[in-house]
């Protein structure tokens, strides 16, 4: 059997003293999609920017492995040369650097041509990364980004925060693509954690596992769209408290 | 020519002076010696500016008429030198000439002082394009360069003068130009310093007559242990005259000055300035001096400055996608030095973002 791609064992994660994720577990095998949905606020980018390693996120207990290698000692390079790629919520602008340069750095895939052409990305080639790039047009430089990373893990940040029906049909079609999903699953290589307070991006992505997550832990675990379903009826705060009293059988509890 | 050793051809090419680029003139001098003055362009002169003073009788007038003979120390040492080395160059009216011409000065021996005078003449409709480099030998343990050079660009005339330096840790170097752009004339003046330098002062001065236009560009990455105090000077002297100032400064460690100053005093005039300083190094400064004078109410002038480290969201942001810290950090810096001038032809401007990549001195990160 295949070890998991990412196990997050009882994990605590502040972020200036302050905790934000409260003892959680998680674990994704390889060929996997996770969806987290939780409210803004409730610290699901706190968990994607901790599995990175990313400056000011402290892991105070517990721990995370990679492809069953503990990563507590490792540099935010280290870990996404692990084979983990994010598209974040919030890329920063880099002037100077330009997006070809930046591809150019980071490329491991042998057709990025192609992509960028169905990203719709050429003329954005000799632009400075993410400088005056719309909503959509970041999205597709993230998304552009994992293709050309090619890694084994995507962690996807609010995929449809700020982009139009258009751009969330384009940037899944590539996503879809990276995640392999014409597979078979048994087949994938890949596996993603993406994370939704909209759930929106389920309508384009199907997902494998859904998860609830609020006040720093997953609260409910269970088919993703019957989740997405339930949070649009009950709100967060019901939907969990029926997850809770049933929770192998969240979707006839609610109902 | 005369045939250098490897470290000297080394050197020389670190101010892109290559005998192997392209070029519709050259000079280079080492000390007190002219190696090559010659141009392969018709309407294209360059000579040893004491030939030149021979041949033309006028030349005399325009010595230091753009520089003041008792600016400074540093320019009257100039004025009194025993040697008077320096180019003329002229390019006569209606020529335009898009291949480069190609000057460097070199120092050659241990504390020797350098003083050069040049002339350049771009006559009315006429187009040249100017790389300038100035730089000490390996073995030169100190010395001092000091260079005087006034610009004269006629009326439609276009110059762009694209200077490179690379000194030493105890070379001093005082540079002191000073150009007139004539109406609808353009003058575009770049600067690239990537090296070690004991002190390096200039502030060149330009006057833009109507509808001219003046730009400056410098690019600089100070090591530790360097100091650079430049800076550009502009007078808006006709109705529509327009300039921009920009610089990008990475201080290692170095000590840096930056100035830009505009002073409009016409209608319709527009200036502009930005000067942006990168810090990587607790060691060190970054003052960014932008002065802006407007004596009519009809003038646009602005500025922006800025002096800050590598952000932390970027280079995270960059780890974040596999690149190790170092080569995260030099994607910043080089992305941050690639400046890119509108008015430069494209194969100028990529000859320039190449001469920054591959003199920049990171020795010292």
């Amino acid at each position: 059997m295949d070890v998991p791609v990412l196990e997050i064992i009882d994990l605590h994660v502040s972020v200036e003293m302050k905790e934000i994720i409260k003892g959680m577990n998680l674990s994704v095998g390889k060929g996997e999609i996770h969806v987290i949905f939780g409210p803004n606020g409730s610290g699901k980018s706190t968990l994607l920017n901790a599995i990175l390693k990313l400056p000011g996120y402290s892991i105070d207990e517990g721990e995370i492995r990679i492809k069953s290698k503990k990563i507590q000692d490792m540099t935010t390079d280290e870990v996404a040369n692990m084979g983990i790629g994010m598209s974040f919520q919030h890329p920063p602008k880099i002037k100077g650097v330009t997006l070809r340069n930046f591809l150019n750095a980071i490329n491991r895939s042998e057709d990025l041509d192609d992509e960028i052409r169905a990203l719709s990305m050429e003329n954005f080639l000799e632009r400075e990364l993410n400088v005056g790039f719309s909503g959509g047009e970041l999205k597709r430089a993230e998304v552009l980004k994992l293709y050309a990373q090619n890694p084994d893990l995507l962690l996807i940040d609010e995929p449809e925060s700020g982009v139009d029906i258009e751009n969330i049909a384009v940037i899944s079609n590539a996503i879809n693509k990276i995640l392999q999903k014409e597979t078979p699953m048994k087949l994938r290589e890949r596996s993603a954690i993406i994370i939704t307070h909209t759930g929106h991006i389920l309508n384009y992505i199907d997902a494998d596992v859904g998860h609830v997550f609020m006040d720093g832990k997953i609260v409910c675990t269970g088919n993703p769209k019957s989740i997405m379903e339930d949070i649009k009826k009950l709100g967060f705060a019901r939907c969990v408290a029926a997850c809770i009293k049933e929770p192998k059988d969240h979707h006839e509890t609610i109902r | 020519m005369k045939q250098f050793d490897d470290t000297t051809k080394g050197t020389l090419r670190k101010v892109a002076f290559d005998e192997k680029q392209e070029r519709s003139a050259s000079f280079l001098a080492t000390d007190w010696d002219i190696l090559d003055a010659h141009s392969a362009a018709e309407g294209l002169e360059i000579l040893p500016i004491d030939t030149a003073l021979q041949k033309y009788d006028w030349l005399k007038d325009l010595f230091f008429t753009l520089v003041e003979k008792d600016k400074d120390t540093y320019v009257k040492e100039v004025a009194s030198s025993d040697v008077l080395l320096g180019y003329f160059i002229r390019i006569k009216a209606g020529v335009k000439i898009t291949l480069p011409v190609y000057t460097c000065y070199m120092i050659n021996s241990n504390k020797f002082t350098q003083c050069t005078h040049n002339i350049v003449i771009a006559e009315e409709d006429s187009e040249l394009h100017l790389i300038n480099g100035c730089t000490a030998n390996a073995h030169i343990a100190s010395g001092r360069h000091l260079g005087v050079t006034e610009y004269f660009i006629k009326e439609n005339a276009t110059l762009t003068s694209t200077m490179i330096h690379s000194w030493g840790k105890e070379v001093e170097v005082y540079p002191r130009s000073a150009a007139h752009v004539a109406k609808n004339a353009k003058f575009i003046s770049n600067y690239v310093a990537m090296c070690s330098v004991k002190n390096l002062q200039m502030n060149p001065l330009a006057v833009i007559e109507e509808s001219g236009l003046g730009e400056f560009y410098s690019v600089i990455y100070a090591p530790e242990n360097s100091r650079f105090d430049i800076g550009s000077t502009v007078i808006l002297n006709g109705n529509g005259a327009s300039s921009e100032i920009i610089s990008r400064v990475v201080s290692n460690g170095g000590e840096v000055t930056t100035r830009g100053k505009i002073i409009g005093k016409h209608p319709n005039g527009r200036g502009s300035m930005a000067c942006n300083g990168l810090l990587l190094s607790k060691k060190g400064y970054i003052h960014a001096i932008p002065e802006l004078l407007g004596q009519d109410p009809r003038l646009e002038l602005s500025h922006e400055a800025s002096v800050g480290m590598i952000s932390k969201d970027e280079l995270a942001y960059l780890m974040a996608s596999g690149i190790e810290e170092d080569k995260a950090k030099s994607l910043i810096i080089e992305g941050f030095l690639d400046l890119k001038i509108p008015s430069l032809p494209e194969y100028l401007q990529r000859q320039i973002n190449a001469i920054v990549k591959e003199t920049k001195d990171f020795e010292t990160m």
